[in-house]
């Protein structure tokens, strides 16, 4: 009988093995692949991107992520506080960290440390026995190079939940570009991650490469961007922290023919290395709420009063629709009364411009002819040339959320406020006060229209791409509008441009490049009312804003720009900044050395209350 | 004292099966170890394979009644030697079951199996008829106590294979099913009380873990669900010799030695398996014949006490190598790595062939 027994305990054991090999066998051949084999993501480096002439301004460097894959825990909370000891972290924030992906997928890593010291690196390898379940991961990391031109470039950052939804291409733990060129350019700058799969053992060690899947690395970008003109723009702006004057304000330097952008700052700027290994809490909320607002683009996002910069929109107007010639003079007292009001000339002070001509009211910036101009047109006029020449309009250019200027009309006071426009309130228009407002790339654009005769150029950053096969040029964006415009009414602007910088009693002489004909218009503007601002001239928030409009040379431009500073005083101090842009770049046209850093002292900013 | 003609009454046929299973054992024991270079484990089993067969020899060719007579101080002698371990013993992963000599550590509790063997057959021998009451008290006293000692190691798996021997011996001897079966119902009802207030929380979630391996897949369900993946991913066909992967790369904690099985499953699929519960179903049945073929009480009991604990043993652990069964401290006779367990073994089948072959002796 014990045999029967036995037959019959042997034959359930082979039917057993027999249920688990033959009829369950895929079942557990995918448990056994599961167990034995990792796919490991090789992220793939953003592409590479160069200035204008080649040189490197944002490239990759080599970092190493730490992360959990709690598919391979044995003891979760063990793990934390062994990797926090190692680490060097609180246990509780290492805890927070996990907590925050509880609900991911287990086999999706949680990154602890985005950016690990070579100390962590080795702390970690050395425990690797008792850290199965914990991951070492070579990332390619941003590294831009000098910090230049922060907003520029933006920043990269991980894809957030809106992103992954609205772009399929993209997965949850992707690094994309959150603002500037990384985050317009990122479809081309993204590259795609590889894949390794491996055979690993039951401590998670790697045994052997089952197969590999090159990452591809992102497209290479060449900018239009000149790292020379960047630099001077961002020494300009360092010597005039320096010097006291302020540490604030945008500059934009287009070539005024295409619309390439040479140079492009707005300050003050954050770093986005910072960002690019894992901002953390601290530094992302100083710049959150720094009262200076790093984080905004000036350039773009930015909206000032032009103050006397939008004189010659007001003169086009002018000379456009038949109202003025430019030999149309006005006699200036130094103020002047309009629908019952008094004016104020910025000569008033000294008695006035006394009889000027078109010229050279731009040359002297005199108020009280463009409110006699400004009077004379219209709003809605003003406001359509104002247009021709770009502002109150985008510009169009390749980086995200650029903000919208203003120049009014009657329509758009009807809509937006739904009342009347007031003849009234063109007077202070006229001079680039009341209700306008421009953005300092608007600004460029217009010194470009001004420059080109009449074309609204589309600023651009790109300029050529490299996808492995050689550079292919990018073709220029075409021009947001080409206004039709008489050249030689437009050549008494430009004449009066011109002496604003070559003639003795121009305002804006300190731009002057020797032999260059440099042209502009300075512009000061004000920060709060008249009255307030005489009261309290020494404190440094409520000084104007100067702003500086440029192009160079005179006949056939091929440089055209804007400095914008911030509570600056004076048009003069943005046009010495725009005067060290002028002479680097001609010392480059010409093949000389570039100049060198300028130091408040060679600067020679103007700090008295003079204004305009 | 050795016969020439006994010669010819040695079952080849048996002797075959055993050293087949125990070869099946090296090769895969080289396979599950092979990934560390520097183990030369299978070695070590060749060696123990040559030393228990010198053991078999000496069991072999002595009379079996010779050690059934002595089997009174074998039986002490083993008891001494538990003792012994107890409080010299060396310590190797938590228990306390070696004695350390100069080649090798012997584990006494291996050999405890053929000492209640041989004592058991030797006690139910000497009183004829149905065994009383009392008899069945002290048979049972008699395994309980090395069965103490062993479980006090701790190694409640060896300790485990104590009870089969007795049950074996006491079945053959006349013992009532009625008594099996009250011993059994005992055992139902004391269950409940026993998991109230005898068993330790972990050896609760040991139980309950069983059940459903999948509630504690990194705990103590992890090997038994290891095992399950290593022997249905094997196949058919197995993965192949050293090509299997949850042995090869140490998903299977001790895979040379508790799952060796799992490791043949793998590398030499359904067919492997086959094989060898084929040769292990012939090495038991030819064995059971050696009881029958007995010519005597002693001999036939002898025979089935060392063979219930064998067959105990293979069937518990082939169950668990497939995780079906909770994972216990039980290596599987003839092939899983083992120099005290292999020779102890082999020493049992040298008892099984001596009464085979002196069937026809007086």
């Amino acid at each position: 009988m014990l045999q029967y027994i036995v037959i019959g305990l042997f034959s359930v054991l082979a039917v057993s093995f027999w249920v688990l090999q033959v009829i369950q066998h895929d079942r557990f051949e995918e448990m056994a692949e599961n167990n034995n084999q990792r796919t490991l993501p090789l992220r793939a480096p953003r592409g590479v991107v160069f200035d204008r002439d080649g040189r490197v301004l944002v490239e990759n460097r080599h970092a190493y992520s730490i992360s959990i894959v709690r598919e391979h825990s044995k003891d979760l909370n063990a793990t934390v506080r062994l990797l926090a000891h190692v680490l060097g972290l609180d246990p509780a924030g290492v805890k927070e960290i996990v907590d925050r992906h509880r609900r991911e997928p287990t086999y999706r890593p949680i990154m602890i440390i985005q950016d690990a010291t070579l100390a962590q690196v080795t702390a970690v390898t050395a425990h690797r026995l008792e850290l199965p379940d914990v991951v070492l991961e070579q990332v390619p990391t941003r590294r831009y190079i000098d910090a230049l031109a922060a907003h520029l470039f933006g920043y990269v950052g991980e894809v957030n939940d809106a992103q992954v939804a609205s772009d399929t291409s993209l997965k949850s733990g992707d690094i994309v570009g959150q603002q500037g060129i990384e985050k317009s350019y990122n479809s081309l700058l993204m590259g795609q991650d590889g894949a390794k799969r491996v055979v690993v053992n039951s401590v998670g060690r790697e045994i052997r490469t089952l197969d590999e899947d090159e990452p591809a690395e992102g497209q290479r970008l060449r900018l239009t961007i000149d790292s020379d003109i960047q630099k001077a723009i961002e020494d300009g702006f360092a010597a005039a922290g320096e010097g006291g004057l302020t540490n604030a304000g945008a500059a934009v330097v287009l070539d005024p023919r295409s619309g390439e952008v040479l140079g492009f700052s707005s300050l003050p700027a954050y770093d986005p290395n910072a960002f690019a290994s894992g901002i953390d809490r601290a530094t992302w909320a100083s710049l959150n709420n720094d009262g200076q607002r790093p984080l905004q683009d000036r350039a773009i996002q930015g909206r000032y009063s032009p103050g006397s910069t939008f004189k010659m929109a007001v003169a086009l107007a002018g000379l456009e629709e038949g109202i003025i010639t430019p030999d149309f003079t006005v006699y200036c007292p130094g103020h002047a009364d309009f629908y019952g009001r008094p004016f104020h000339c910025w000569m008033d002070r000294r008695g006035g411009h006394g009889t000027v001509d078109l010229r050279r009211a731009i040359a002297e910036s005199c108020d009280v002819y463009f409110y006699t101009v400004a009077n004379m047109v219209g709003i809605d006029k003003i406001n359509k040339w104002a247009t021709a020449l770009g502002l109150g309009v985008m510009t169009g250019i390749d980086l995200p959320n650029e903000v919208q200027g203003l120049v009014p009309s009657t329509q758009w006071k009807l809509q937006a406020r739904h009342e009347k426009w007031y003849a009234g309130e063109t007077i202070s228009v006229g001079i680039g006060q009341g209700a306008v407002s421009v953005t300092p790339v608007s600004m460029a654009v217009y010194a470009s229209a001004l420059a080109n005769g009449g074309t609204r150029v589309t600023p651009h950053l790109l300029s050529a791409v490299d996808n492995g096969s050689g550079w292919k040029p990018v073709p220029a964006p075409a021009p947001q509008s080409t206004a039709d415009i008489d050249p030689d009414k437009l050549e008494a602007i430009r004449d009066g441009m011109w002496r604003v910088v070559n003639d003795p009693r121009g305002t804006g002489v300190t731009a002057r490049v020797a032999g260059r004909d440099v042209s502009g218009k300075t512009g000061s503007s004000q920060v709060v009312g008249l009255q307030t601002h005489a009261a309290d001239k020494t404190n440094k928030s409520l000084r104007d804003n100067g702003w500086f409009v440029f192009y160079a040379p005179r006949e056939q431009p091929t440089i055209a720009g804007v400095v914008f500073l911030e509570h600056g005083i004076h048009g003069g101090n943005s046009a010495r900044l725009a005067h060290h842009i002028l002479e680097t770049y001609f010392a480059k046209v010409d093949g000389r050395p570039v100049p060198p850093s300028p130091t408040p002292d060679t600067m020679k900013f103007d700090f008295s209350d003079a204004d305009r | 004292m050795f016969e020439r003609r006994l010669y010819h009454h040695i079952d080849w046929a048996l002797v075959a099966a055993i050293f087949a299973l125990c070869a099946l054992g090296v090769v895969m024991i080289y396979s599950a170890t092979a990934a560390r270079t520097t183990s030369h484990l299978y070695l070590t089993q060749i060696y123990a394979i040559v030393i228990g067969s010198g053991a078999l020899l000496l069991t072999l060719s002595l009379d079996y009644r010779a050690f059934t007579e002595k089997s009174h101080l074998i039986y002490i002698g083993l008891i001494a030697l538990l003792l012994y371990v107890m409080f010299f013993g060396t310590v190797q992963m938590g228990a306390r079951r070696w004695i350390p000599l100069k080649f090798v550590n012997l584990q006494p509790s291996e050999f405890a199996k053929i000492g209640v063997a041989l004592v058991l057959a030797k006690f139910f021998a000497d009183n004829r008829g149905t065994p009383s009451w009392t008899d069945l008290v002290i048979a049972g006293l008699l395994t309980i106590v090395p069965l103490g000692l062993i479980a006090r190691e701790p190694d409640l798996g060896t300790a485990v294979t104590l009870v089969p021997v007795f049950l074996g011996v006491a079945y053959l001897a006349g013992m009532r099913m009625r008594i099996l079966g009250i011993l059994f119902l005992g055992l139902v009802l004391l269950t409940p009380i026993v998991w109230k207030f005898g068993l330790k929380d972990y050896q609760k979630s040991r139980i309950s873990t069983f059940l459903d391996p999948s509630q504690d897949a990194k705990g103590a369900g992890y090997q038994q669900i290891q095992a399950r993946i290593t022997v249905g991913s094997g196949g058919l066909m197995g993965k192949g010799f050293k090509h299997g992967t949850q042995g090869q790369l140490q998903f299977l904690p001790v895979a040379h030695n508790d799952f060796i099985f799992s490791v043949l499953a793998e590398e030499q699929g359904f067919a492997g398996v086959l094989v060898a519960l084929g040769l292990y179903l012939f090495v038991i049945l030819r064995s059971l014949e050696a009881a029958q073929l007995a010519k005597d009480r002693p001999g036939a009991y002898l025979v089935l006490g060392v063979l219930a604990s064998f067959t105990f043993q293979v069937i518990y652990n082939i169950t668990m190598s497939a995780g079906l069964a909770p994972v216990k401290g039980l290596t599987l006779p003839l092939m899983s790595y083992g120099g005290s367990s292999m020779i102890a073994t082999l020493a049992g089948f040298g008892l099984i062939l001596n009464v085979r072959m002196r069937r026809f002796t007086n």
